[in-house]
């Protein structure tokens, strides 16, 4: 069994005077579940499809366990794919879909049916193989299309925003069966996503992208943890982290007239933007003064609006706060919540 | 029971479906019912004393006739030859422009204009343009090239494939731009897919392109036969039928026997025996269709 390890080396892909990919390098590990992160029009799926040999790359090198894909045909790579629209042959029924990529290299009629049967109740669609996709719902499409994928016994699979067409409570199931699936197969998973949460409980690793670059490589934990922009730090998590200018001098930050102990031990004096995650808002008897604008109750937490100088904090707190809206409280935050990034490059200060 | 709101639905209903049932009904139902009975009669204005109902005589004639049979073989071969030629140059221009990042646009409307002629005026165009003999212009190829003058249309032996390329000239247009849409309408992902899924570019045309858009197909067939079957105009004004009876499909031998020879009763037999093999020729089609 080979194992399936990938690198992009210095990828670099232009759509005539546009560029979408600005140099990407990348490695994955055999059998990581690996995610692809970002906005829309970030370059991930871009960089998912010149893994998978759909769209060439202008500059730069694609290896898959140290032999050189860049001009391999797609069909010749060994991977698999599950498409964001699933991309069913509608005229077959789920039998002959899952049985196609094999039926394409000549396997004898026996050894595809054992796979048929075998692929199908990996992803628990055995008395759905007589269907059309047409009579599937969403979700089972979504399985049609991965038992396509693992049927074949890929070195590597490419999922692009495959649970992005389910409805929410299926995207929860769906996201953990995949997680589960990956585990069991072994099999080194590329998955591209613009949701955040998504990346964070399915992945291994990710990297996340913005603007055709990859501004971070990590462990989700990682990333949340310490965020190297602070337009990742904005990215990532829900609800956002608030950002908010303030002026840095030995560990000390201002935020207009107002004080917060930081745990950076960087010297100095400068502009920096303050990221405090909305859970890390604490409301206490003490620290800056704020007015509640909006107060919306999730049940176990609520989310408050905090104005504060025309600029909107959130805070995440629980459901012990009494306050009301309209009325002012005092907010701080622990040194340690306190990320720091510099004004003008908004890369991180602090570690 | 109604209710007073679906009753005046239904006027309403009724309405709306008359005026186009009165006309269809004036307009085709009538004259096909005039045209079976007066196959059944014997109505010949070169012997118009001889009149009256003649049962299913005019149709046993027709067994001994040879005229009627080398019609009905120039119909099935000018039908089947047309049909298949329009479909094969038809779906492989398709592919071709599919190709063609820029300028599709221009080539649909080229496409729209052969078809948008009436079909005389092809038949008169394609007789003294392009296969006038000495004049026309692939006369004018032929000769540049040593293959030397021919009369076209006037040779018993080329008349048939003159009047079917200029049948498949006029109407492959039609084909092409059906299947053109058929094809631009297929999702691109789908091809992706298979291109992962290992498939080859022919594998991908047999297995997916072709099942996909087998209705278009089936369609354009359908529509390409019952088009051919009725040919007339075109041949008409290009050879009249002739020379001799070289190009006179059962359209024009029809034709010929009601207004040529003014024999209506075997005329209207002839039309009937039309009616049929195009209604059956329908009907298999659409079976074929909605075939599995």
């Amino acid at each position: 069994m080979s194992n399936g390890r990938v690198s992009l080396k210095k990828i670099v892909k232009r759509h005539g005077a546009f560029t979408a990919l600005h140099g990407i390098d990348l490695d994955i590990e055999p059998g990581e579940f690996f995610a692809l992160l970002g906005p829309s029009g970030s370059g991930k799926t871009t960089t998912l499809r010149i893994v998978a040999g759909l769209e060439e790359a202008s500059e730069g090198r694609v290896f898959l366990d140290s032999t050189d894909i860049t001009n391999t045909e797609p069909g010749d790579r060994d991977v698999a794919m599950v498409f964001q629209s699933y991309a069913l042959y509608p005229h077959m029924n789920v039998r002959q879909n899952i049985a196609f990529p094999m039926r394409m290299v000549g396997m004898p009629k026996g050894e595809i049916d054992a796979a048929v049967q075998d692929a199908a109740k990996k992803v628990h669609i055995e008395h759905l193989l007589d269907r059309k996709p047409g009579q599937l719902s969403g979700g089972q499409q979504q399985r049609c299309a991965l038992a396509r994928a693992i049927v074949r016994k890929p070195r590597l699979f490419l999922l692009d925003e495959p649970l992005s067409n389910l409805d929410a409570k299926l995207r929860l199931e769906t996201r953990g069966e995949l997680k589960k699936l990956q585990r069991s197969l072994g099999v080194t998973t590329i998955y591209v996503t613009h949701d955040q949460e998504e990346a964070m409980t399915i992945a291994d690793r990710m990297a996340v992208f913005m603007d055709g670059q990859i501004v971070q490589v990590g462990s989700p934990k990682f990333v949340f943890d310490n965020p190297a922009t602070a337009d990742v730090a904005n990215f990532i998590g829900s609800p956002p982290m608030n950002l908010i200018p303030a002026s840095y001098a030995d560990g000390r930050i201002r935020i207009g007239a107002h004080e917060l102990q930081t745990s950076c031990r960087v010297g100095g004096e400068r502009n920096v933007i303050a990221g405090i995650r909305p859970s890390s808002v604490r409301i206490g008897p003490s620290g800056i003064p704020a007015r509640i604008d909006l107060i919306e109750n999730l049940g176990d937490a609520l989310l408050l609006d905090l104005s504060l100088d025309q600029m909107t904090i959130r805070a995440r707190t629980g459901t012990e706060v009494t306050s009301r809206e309209g009325e002012s409280v005092f907010f701080s935050a622990d040194p340690t919540a306190v990320h720091l990034f510099d004004a003008v490059t908004r890369v991180r200060i602090n570690d | 029971m109604q209710t007073p709101v679906a009753a005046r639905e239904r006027r309403f209903a009724i309405y709306l479906f008359l005026p186009a049932f009165l006309v269809l009904l004036v307009t085709t139902t009538v004259p096909l019912i005039y045209l079976a009975w007066t196959s059944v009669n014997r109505v010949d204005l070169t012997s118009p004393w001889i009149k009256g109902f003649a049962g299913a005589d005019n149709y046993s004639k027709m067994l001994g006739d040879p005229r009627f049979w080398n019609s009905l073989e120039l119909t099935v071969i000018y039908t089947g030859t047309t049909v298949v030629l329009q479909m094969l140059i038809g779906l492989g221009l398709a592919l071709l422009v599919l190709q063609i990042p820029r300028g599709q646009g221009i080539l649909r409307v080229a496409a729209i204009i052969p078809i948008v002629l009436a079909p005389v005026v092809v038949g008169l165009f394609w007789r003294t343009l392009v296969l006038a003999p000495d004049f026309g212009v692939l006369d004018f190829v032929m000769r540049a090239l040593g293959f030397g003058s021919h009369d076209w249309l006037g040779d018993p032996n080329l008349a048939l494939a003159s009047v079917i390329v200029i049948h498949t000239w006029q109407w492959t247009p039609f084909a092409f731009l059906v299947i053109l849409a058929s094809l631009s309408s297929l999702p691109p992902d789908i091809f992706e897919a298979a291109r992962i899924d290992r498939a080859s570019s022919v594998q991908r045309f047999w297995y997916i392109t072709l099942p996909l858009i087998r209705p278009a197909l089936v369609i354009v067939v359908i529509m390409r036969m019952m088009v051919a079957l009725s040919a007339f105009a075109a041949i008409f004004a290009a050879t009249g039928g002739g020379p001799g009876s070289a190009t006179e499909i059962l359209n024009l031998y029809t034709y010929r026997t009601s207004f040529t020879e003014l024999n209506f009763g075997y005329g209207a037999a002839l039309a009937m025996v039309l009616l049929a093999v195009t209604l059956l020729v329908s009907y298999s089609m659409f079976r074929l269709r909605t075939a599995r």
